[in-house]
């Protein structure tokens, strides 16, 4: 049984970051030392070329996984710089007459952010409001739409409840009207399938650490054709056809590469075996009732639980599991912001119901030992601070 | 993202581990009152209920909805507050407690709700159990 005294707590916050596979860390490891593979992959000499043969076979796995061909992925930092390329650099490149975007409330800050930014330089976003379950739905898209519109962007999998955006209807709908449509995929490459050339999507963001990859690494998916107009962010090399300036980090992209193609080569056994962990985590939790969870079960990825316990502050929980269990929560006091989780409150929790809110997120390595021991943990710290509650807050607070 | 064991002082999370004071008075005679505040806004939600016999708080006991450092300051309140005379209580305030405790400056408002549970309890008039 994990997080015995002295022994690690369990790690439930893949949705933030997961740990970097041995596997990746080994083929990483293989290009640092490679005497072969020392040079600038984009130089002409001969060490450069030949480095760049590994680059292009990164490129190719990481393709492979959503289904793209390799010369429509540009390499990026992350997929919060992928999301600012994909958003700035679309947004930018429409033209005067099209200064339109269409985007929700339950993005992750990244897109939020680009959003707000390209308000700042005079374009109209419209902010679509998810359904209690945290859906955002086609129909919504639809009539978001005007003539003027340059883009719709739109998380894949929420970070937080882990919902899924039915990202076909969407881009049918946008492709009927020449609009592109970007996904953040950041939550769900790798987790559930992907096919970028059956959806319909012109471009898609990714990054390798939430897959165990390397963090500092991601990638942007863009579509050949029509292939939408994206003006770069930085300059210097022309590196990325263009579109993403800067001399390529051949281990990052190796590790990139490999974590992919572990990841395609598992996603569907790991994601039927998360999926059962975190339904069992999610009726061993019934301990700790009255408890509610957030978002739609279902269509989700497999691995994201955002879960509430009736009358719980948000920072005594997780201190209270400290050492014991590693998970996020949605309370003013943790986040880097000092402000309520934004998701969560669009969902149209009180203030009080985020503040109880964990979010506990599976990968690759958690086990049903862990989920038990985590369930126990949490049964039993929720039971302990309610002892303390004042009469009547277990139902105010909820 | 997690707690951070660093945020707190040594005093918060002994007593955030321990929680002594918490619950309700046990049965007993003597005069009891009660003090609430309630500041959801805040994050914070606080109670005190104190037996006095012979003109003194014979105990006192908390209960308490907020962080870490909300829990802590009503433990220690309620701890303080335990053979004193009604009328040096109001020496518990926020200030006292956020010194002893360390607390962070951005915290002091939830204190303030310990502060005006604890006002609460000195303002009501005290019933025989």
């Amino acid at each position: 049984m994990s997080a015995a005294p002295g022994d690690p707590p369990v790690y439930l916050d893949y949705a933030a970051t997961a740990p970097l596979d041995a596997r990746v860390a080994a083929v990483m490891a293989e290009c640092l030392s490679d005497p072969g593979l020392q040079a600038n992959p984009s130089s002409a000499h001969a060490a450069g070329r030949a480095a760049a043969p590994r680059v292009e076979r990164a490129r190719a796995e990481v393709a492979a996984l959503v289904n793209a061909p390799p010369e429509s992925i540009v390499f990026t930092s992350g997929a919060t710089e992928s999301v600012n390329l994909a958003v700035l650099g679309a947004a930018r490149a429409s033209g005067a007459a099209n200064r339109h975007i269409v985007t929700s409330r339950v993005e992750h800050r990244a897109g939020i952010d680009a959003c707000r930014q390209l308000e700042r330089e005079g374009f109209a976003v419209t902010w679509l409001q998810p359904s209690t379950e945290g859906r955002i739905e086609a129909g919504q898209v639809m009539e978001a739409l005007r003539p003027e519109t340059a883009l719709v962007t739109l998380m894949h999998a929420n970070n937080e409840t882990g919902v899924l955006t039915d990202l076909h209807a969407i881009a049918a709908l946008c492709d009927a009207r020449g609009v592109p449509l970007h996904a953040d995929a950041a939550q769900s490459a790798g987790k559930v399938p992907i096919d970028v050339a059956a959806s319909g999507v012109a471009m898609l963001s990714f990054c390798a650490h939430k897959l165990g990859g390397p963090k500092g690494v991601g990638a942007l998916y863009l579509r050949r054709r029509p292939r939408p107009a994206v003006q770069p962010l930085q300059f210097g090399g022309g590196h990325e056809r263009g579109l993403r300036s800067g001399t390529l980090a051949l281990h990052q992209l190796a590790g990139f590469g490999a974590a992919c193609a572990i990841a395609g080569a598992t996603l569907a056994e790991e994601g039927a075996r998360i999926r059962a962990l975190r339904e069992r985590l999610w009726l061993a939790l019934a301990g700790a009732a009255p408890l509610w969870r957030n978002g739609a079960r279902e269509p989700s990825v497999p691995g994201i639980l955002s879960v509430g316990f009736a009358g719980m502050e948000g920072e005594s929980l997780l201190l209270e599991i400290d050492g014991r269990i590693d998970a996020s929560s949605g309370s003013a006091c943790n986040s880097a912001s000092g402000e309520p989780s934004y998701v969560l409150r669009a969902l149209g929790l009180s203030d009080e119901a985020i503040q109880g809110s964990l979010r506990l997120s599976l990968g690759r390595g958690t086990t049903a030992e862990e989920i038990d021991c985590a369930a126990k943990i949490l049964v039993q710290a929720v039971a302990r601070l309610r002892t303390a509650l004042p009469p009547g807050a277990l139902e105010r607070i909820a | 993202m997690s707690a951070g064991r660093l945020r707190y002082s040594p005093r918060v999370l002994e007593l955030f581990r321990t929680l002594p004071g918490a619950g309700a008075l046990p049965a007993g005679t003597g005069e009891v009152v009660t003090g609430e505040a309630v500041a959801l806004d805040r994050g914070a939600w606080v109670r005190f209920e104190a037996r006095l016999e012979g003109g003194r708080v014979a105990d006192c006991r908390f209960r308490a909805f907020g962080c870490p450092h909300t829990l802590a300051a009503a433990a220690l309140a309620a701890s303080k507050m335990v053979a004193s005379v009604p009328a040096d209580a109001p020496a518990i305030d926020a200030r006292l407690l956020a010194r002893e405790l360390e607390v962070p400056a951005e915290k002091l408002g939830r204190l303030l709700v310990v502060e005006d549970a604890i006002r609460a309890l000195l303002a009501e008039r005290p019933r025989v159990q």
